[in-house]
């Protein structure tokens, strides 16, 4: 499967001279369909349990596929921010729906008012919605690289993809150097005293960062960049994980175009009383398929 | 010789880079007809801007003015775009921090050839045939950002041979490298040269790059010179060794370092006035951690560090980049400022070779130039406790024997100086005491 680390031509003989072989993760354009997918029928749909399913395709992604991808807990924590920040809000600001759970005094400005239950549940579904949207994105932030999503940009992108790649490099370096110069400058006696004082580390950081991006330049330049056509060449191959991804994400967006137009999806809305959801068996099982390449890894 | 005609050629050539007066090559003539050469020169001698010349970066990249005519390869290099020119000549660059243009080794290496809009299979084959002859197919899959210096190095040349040039042109090579590396890279040089591939070098060090049948051109102020023999590297050192009893000005107990695991386990150490210590060892053994834990930056995983609240230098690897101030004497008074001192300066930047560079931007200096001139800048607030990361990285031998002889005087005038450097040669010329690092532990004694 894809996502296992040490896949590619190469990587067991590495791992086998002892070499730290990191893995490169899913084709960027099988995991970009397959993150398409997954938002097109989140948003394309109200109903909260397809938006569930979807979540839990997501996160399941997302776990199988972490290998060296340590660091998880603080871009989850953020999600689960957005989400019951999102709940709060509506239930607070909605006052719509028939069931009142409580009812805040009229001269709180915007929250005062009846709080409802409808307004709670649909607080929930926008959060749900939210959840699966932005951890299918950060799918597709930690398991590809920058470069190598730069780099399966289309024939007439390419050369931008190759500038924006070798761009990316220059951030983490221009972080180092920060952190070196302010060291070096405060064995110069260099003390943070205001905000001009800054300036003994932020102009050598920033001109250094420029020097770096001019020997970049000059480097892609001597390797013969910018000479008309330019073919691209990928270093992982396409691998089964990448066709069972690609798959999925078609056959989930198949389902989902049927389901539209076949209005076999009816929506969920809670006011003015909630129903139970209608559960349309097509985006039952768009999100089947959606859950599949995890299942399989 | 590769084939009938020379690698190039060089007409009365003379070029000023954009906004300067003095030319950086001046009236040059040479040709250049042997599988291999060596230019050799101090820093700033012009050495660079010829090599960029023969792949075209000068003028193209670099704009400027240039006057003469130049040829490589049958070509008028003067009126070839660089892309042209680099599908038969190859360049390797001094830094092996900024020349890797991806983020990994397959696709850096491959970067070249998809410029030349080679179909992708035979992009695959030229890759492995690269790794291969270069013996790093098992760098293959890793990240660049995970390479040590001599492996971005030989990754560099792999990228370049990838192309089947006809030469191969490389700055300095080695200059940033510990043995180890250049070694390595020395060995795969040969290689190349095995390949029918002609090799064009700017070095310092020619001893570390030795090749067989290598012609060395001698490069002065821009202009091509008699050889001259090179400058005894050795210094001899005209100071005695410290009293035992000397002032201790830190010291360790039981001490680990690393960032968050262990990397060095140095024990008890101590350093008293007058005394320079060195820490040896290849590159990536903690030495740097070791320093950023002396100078406070880190916190000991285990044990303790204690430190007199003395005045303290500390010259980061990649010096040049802590300067920002227009000119090198105003650097130079910013340290004094900072620290409260006002000794005179002159006699510093006389020392390191810097007189006539006083008024000048640090930053339109050569690299080696540059180098000098941050260990002035750092050297300007008379510390009595001097940390130094790899002090010679990309030192000209003159620059090593003024290096070697300011820090004699420092030691003599009672300061205490840690050096720690992967040149075993500058730590046996310069030390009063050698550690060095075996197996993630200091040991006292000497590098093998």
């Amino acid at each position: 499967m894809a996502l296992r680390p040490g896949q590619g031509p190469s990587g067991s003989a590495a791992a086998a001279q002892g070499a730290v072989t990191e893995q490169t993760g899913p084709d960027p354009r099988a995991l970009g369909a397959w993150v398409a997918a997954v938002v097109l029928v989140v948003l394309g749909s109200d109903d909260p349990v397809v938006r569930v399913l979807a979540l839990a395709a997501a996160l399941l992604l997302l776990a199988r596929g972490r290998g060296r991808h340590a660091g998880l807990r603080r871009p989850l924590v953020l999600v689960g921010a957005a989400a019951a920040g999102t709940i709060v809000l509506n239930t607070l600001l909605s006052h719509t729906g028939a069931d009142v759970v409580v009812s805040l005094p009229g001269w709180l400005p915007g929250v005062g008012g009846p709080l409802t239950a409808e307004a709670l549940l649909f607080g929930i579904d926008i959060a749900l919605g939210l959840s699966a949207c932005l951890v299918a994105a950060l799918t597709l932030a930690r398991l590809v690289e920058p470069e190598a999503l730069a780099g399966a940009l289309p024939g007439p992108l390419r050369h931008t993809g190759a500038a924006l790649g070798a761009a990316l490099t220059l951030a983490p370096r221009l972080a180092q150097g920060v952190t070196a110069i302010r060291e070096a400058q405060a064995m110069r006696g260099w003390r943070p005293r205001g905000l001009r004082s800054w300036a003994a580390v932020v102009v050598p950081a920033v001109l250094t960062a420029i020097e770096g991006s001019l020997q970049l330049a000059e480097a892609m330049e001597a390797r013969g960049y910018g000479a008309g056509r330019r073919s691209a060449y990928r270093e992982r191959h396409w691998g089964v994980g990448d066709t069972v991804l690609g798959c999925c994400a078609v056959l989930a967006l198949g389902l989902f175009a049927a389901a539209a137009l076949t209005g076999g999806n009816p929506g969920w809305y809670p006011y003015p009383t909630p129903t139970a959801p209608a559960a349309s068996p097509l985006l039952l099982a768009a999100c089947a398929v959606l859950v599949l390449p995890a299942a399989a890894a | 010789m590769t084939d009938a005609g020379a690698i190039a050629s060089l007409e009365r050539f003379s070029y000023w880079y954009p906004g300067t007066e003095r030319p950086a090559v001046d009236d040059v003539t040479l040709t250049l007809d042997h599988d291999a050469v060596i230019l050799a020169g101090d820093s700033g001698s012009g050495k660079t801007t010829v090599l960029r010349t023969l792949n075209g970066l000068v003028p193209h990249f670099h704009g400027g003015r240039a006057r003469g005519h130049v040829t490589v390869l049958g070509r008028d290099a003067l009126r070839t775009p660089t892309r042209t020119l680099a599908r038969a000549v190859g360049m390797v660059f001094q830094e092996p921090e900024t020349q890797l243009v991806l983020a990994r080794v397959a696709a850096d290496v491959a970067f070249g050839l998809e410029n030349q809009a080679v179909p992708a299979p035979m992009i695959r084959e030229r890759v492995a045939g690269a790794l291969h002859a270069l013996a790093i197919g098992h760098l293959r899959d890793r990240r660049v950002a995970t390479l040590s210096g001599g492996e971005r190095q030989r990754v560099a040349l792999a990228g370049v041979l990838a192309l089947a040039p006809r030469a191969i042109v490389l700055d300095e090579p080695s200059s940033q490298l510990d043995p180890a590396g250049a070694r390595a890279l020395a060995d795969a040089l040969a290689g190349c040269l095995d390949r029918g591939i002609a090799l064009v070098l700017a070095e310092h060090h020619p001893e570390r790059m030795r090749m067989r049948g290598a012609v060395t051109l001698q490069l002065a102020n821009g202009r091509l010179t008699a050889p001259t023999p090179p400058p005894r590297r050795g210094h001899r050192r005209c100071r005695q060794p410290p009293a035992d009893h000397g002032e201790v000005l830190w010291s360790t107990d039981g001490l680990t370092v690393g960032h968050r695991d262990p990397v060095l386990e140095t024990g008890r150490l101590h350093g008293v006035r007058g005394e320079v210590l060195a820490c040896t060892g290849p590159n990536g053994s903690g030495k740097t951690t070791l320093l950023r834990t002396l100078a406070g930056f880190l916190s000991p995983l285990t044990g303790s560090v204690e430190r007199r609240p003395v005045r303290a230098a500390y010259l980061p690897q990649d010096p040049g980049a802590l300067l920002h101030l227009p000119t090198l004497r105003a650097e130079l008074l910013q340290t004094q400022r900072w620290l409260g001192r006002s000794a005179p300066l002159r006699p510093l930047l006389d020392e390191l070779g810097l007189g006539g560079l006083g008024d000048r931007d640090p930053r339109d200096c050569s690299v080696g130039e540059r180098q000098r001139a941050a260990l002035a800048a750092v050297l300007a607030g008379e510390p009595e406790l001097i940390l130094l990361d790899e002090p010679t990285r990309g030192m000209d031998a003159w620059a090593r024997g003024a290096l070697g002889r300011v820090i004699d005087r420092l030691a003599t005038g009672g300061a205490a100086i840690v050096v720690a450097t992967s040149d075993a040669e500058l730590a046996d010329e310069l030390a009063d005491r050698l550690l060095v690092v075996r197996s993630g532990r200091l040991e006292a004694g000497r590098p093998a």
